[in-house]
């Protein structure tokens, strides 16, 4: 018979063992996985590795595709830390990318350069923190569940992107796009940088930027420091004073200004205009699975989101290869493997497994 | 909006209520013996692309249908692995189960994006029942599952109320500790309920194809049908009998364009139609929390917290 005993002490070689021991069997699931279906997983396996980090266009490729998840996946990360469930950063993301699309269409060519890009991305950040508002407000008055409410908004989101595109004639609409309606391509003014002939922009940089200052938020502040109190004892931080709800609201809007700020980096950096069915592809979800790899560590999301942004790329890319067709949704298969494994092994780093030997049955007592 | 509308409109909230009931249901049975089951979504999906695939195969309604339960089952049998044996975070192991779920059903659904399913469950209308005014139009012409699943609701309230299995069951969901001194496998029980819930789900996507949606089209099958379910097991109280109100009251949004074109309002957006699911189910939320702000709105005492022995 098998029992757990809890770990004291966690050494550093787990932290990294067992996520990477995840994405292993994951990939070693997904190669049998796809065998089964008939097709060969070397060939696809190293088509997928060649397509994003084994050439310089992959690995280009793969950083514009890591860019977005690596602002969700800080999202998700400062909160789920801390057991608040945010799992609408995908709407957030959307609003985001709205706001910013309407402010540098507002702007227009009235500003350009570092002060026109401060301000949509400021427009993103506010745009995806007010998507927050009501669910953290119910959740922290009321104690409704943010998982759900956030989770709801994304569609709600989706569908007002797509009434703004799709569904009306708004002036984020292209009014010359009439069979093939399309967002209005925002002044170049207020695009972020894009690096040398590479499509990676910037970004990725600000991605980074945030990372460690997210990571120093939580390390050396006031507000880091409380959260770590309420979300692993919230009795003994209620007897200390803290204020939890203040602490809950303040993680959820930065959550969802930082999922903002990711709708606001792809408009303004890689589509240059509203496109509601390149933003929401599901960059919410992948942040969530970029964060639990991370193990909920800022500057770990980094590697996670340019391993995890490889993997997408990587399926999109297997579509378009000849003679192959796999559908590219194996890449989410495969991300979703990743995160089952993980929270299979995540159990060894805080317990110990031990075998230990069924006492024999003691005679019941009164009984000579 | 004269009586005919109305009548119509309560006759299709009830048909396309009902795989949020069978859903919620599936949900909530896994939540009563204390596993948290926020991945609905995926067991839908999953589901519903084995039962359309099932269908163009063998073109057999009761193949499909086992079909769906069963990959709704196995779906489940890995959330229980994830949240029981190895104590995962059971929000987290829901998302994995619908981001993974997801991922085979579009895996899967390529094949048949867009196509029609090739055997549909067809109306049934109850002999004498179905003439009655009204209530007959609403509740009687419909679908076999539609009756079936009141059928399920009510053995699932009369397990839990007066069956030795059922209270083993709900002594789980409120203290596993107390369960396991009383000599209850408290694993055994939460797999049991979790697998059998992820089988009714199943079931719930594979009668959404099989008789809700026109087509398959990729991951806008369920279109978050999945995630109001989870709600609905909320505001259901984690009881069998209100989950079937509560389905049939969001099942009339969801039908609320079909409602107003009928009724001659033909001049609201689309996609403003399309949203009002999702607003009246963050509505209902909000309000039902405000009103019921001490007692966790009657959630199993023991939901979402791994048991170890150890600790106990």
């Amino acid at each position: 018979m098998l029992t757990l005993d809890r770990r004291l002490h966690t050494g550093p070689f787990l932290y990294v063992a067992v996520p990477l021991c995840s994405v292993v069997l994951a990939l070693l699931v997904g190669a049998v996985f796809l065998a089964v279906n008939g097709f060969d997983p070397l060939v696809i396996y190293r088509e997928m590795l060649t397509a994003s980090f084994a050439t310089r266009y992959g690995i280009e490729d793969t950083i514009v595709s890591a860019t977005p998840i690596l602002l969700t996946g800080l999202a998700a990360a400062i909160t789920f830390r801390f057991k608040l469930y945010n799992i609408g950063a995908e709407g957030q993301l959307v609003v985001g990318g709205i706001c910013a699309a309407a402010a540098a269409l507002f702007i227009g060519d009235t500003l350009s350069g570092p002060p026109a890009v401060l301000l949509v991305l400021i427009a993103g950040m506010l745009g995806g923190a007010a998507w927050m508002v009501v669910p953290a407000l119910a959740r922290i008055r009321l104690g409704t569940s943010e998982i759900i409410t956030t989770l709801l908004l994304n569609y709600v989101a989706v569908l007002f992107a797509r009434l703004l595109i799709f569904g009306s004639n708004t002036p984020l609409r292209d009014p010359t796009s009439t069979n093939f309606p399309q967002g209005t391509r925002i002044p170049s003014g207020t695009f972020l940088m894009e690096f040398g002939t590479s499509r990676i922009h910037l970004g990725f940089v600000i991605g980074c930027a945030v990372a460690v200052l997210v990571f120093f938020l939580l390390r050396d502040t006031r507000l880091g420091f409380r959260a770590r109190v309420v979300g692993d004892s919230p009795g003994a931080a209620r007897y200390a004073g803290i204020n939890a709800p203040a602490t809950a609201l303040a993680l959820l809007l930065i959550s969802g200004a930082l999922a903002g700020l990711a709708g606001a980096s792809e408009v303004a950096g890689r589509a240059h205009r509203l496109d509601p069915n390149g933003l929401a592809v599901g960059f919410g979800y992948t942040g969530i699975i970029v964060a639990a790899l991370a193990l909920y560590n800022p500057l770990a999301v980094v590697p996670v989101a340019i391993l995890l942004g490889g993997l997408a790329n990587a399926g999109e890319t297997l579509q378009s290869v000849s003679g192959l067709s796999v559908p590219s949704s194996i890449s989410v298969v495969l991300q979703g493997a990743i995160l089952i494994f993980l929270l299979a092994a995540e159990i060894f780093l805080h317990y110990r497994v031990r075998r230990v030997h069924r006492l024999p049955a003691r005679p019941a007592e009164g009984s000579p | 909006m004269n009586a005919m509308v109305l009548t119509m409109a309560a006759a299709a909230a009830v048909a396309s209520g009902t795989p949020l009931v069978l859903a919620a249901l599936g949900g909530l049975l896994g939540e009563r013996s204390g596993v948290v089951n926020i991945g609905i979504e995926g067991m839908m999906l999953i589901g519903a692309v084995a039962a359309f695939l099932t269908a163009q195969a063998t073109e057999s309604i009761p193949l499909a249908l086992l079909a769906g339960l069963l990959a709704g089952a196995a779906l489940a049998l890995v959330h229980s692995f994830l949240s029981v044996t190895m104590r995962a975070n059971q929000i987290v192991a829901g998302l994995a189960i619908v981001i993974f779920g997801s991922g085979i059903a579009t895996f899967f659904g390529k094949s048949v994006e867009g196509q029609a399913i090739a055997v549909r469950i067809s109306p049934y209308k109850v002999p004498v029942l179905a003439d009655i005014p009204v209530v007959g139009r609403i509740l009687f012409q419909q679908d076999a599952m539609v009756y079936a699943s009141w059928i399920l609701v009510v053995l699932v309230a009369l397990y839990f109320r007066y069956t030795r299995a059922g209270l083993a069951m709900r002594s789980v969901g409120e203290s596993p500790a107390t369960a396991d001194v009383m000599g209850i496998r408290v694993a055994a029980v939460q797999y049991c309920h979790t697998v059998a819930g992820g089988a009714l789900i199943g079931l719930a996507g594979a009668y959404l194809v099989l008789a809700r949606v026109p087509n398959w089209s990729q991951a806008g099958t369920t279109s978050g049908l999945g995630w109001i379910a989870v709600a609905l097991v909320v505001f259901s109280s984690w009881q069998p009998l209100r989950v079937v109100a509560g389905a049939y009251l969001f099942g009339l949004a969801l039908r609320a364009n079909f409602t107003l074109q009928a009724a001659g309002i033909g001049s609201v957006p689309a996609e403003v139609l399309s949203m009002l699911p999702y607003l009246l189910t963050i509505a209902v939320l909000i309000l039902l929390s405000f009103f019921d702000r001490q007692n966790r709105l009657g959630a199993p005492a023991a939901l979402g917290k791994p048991y170890f022995r150890n600790e106990r």
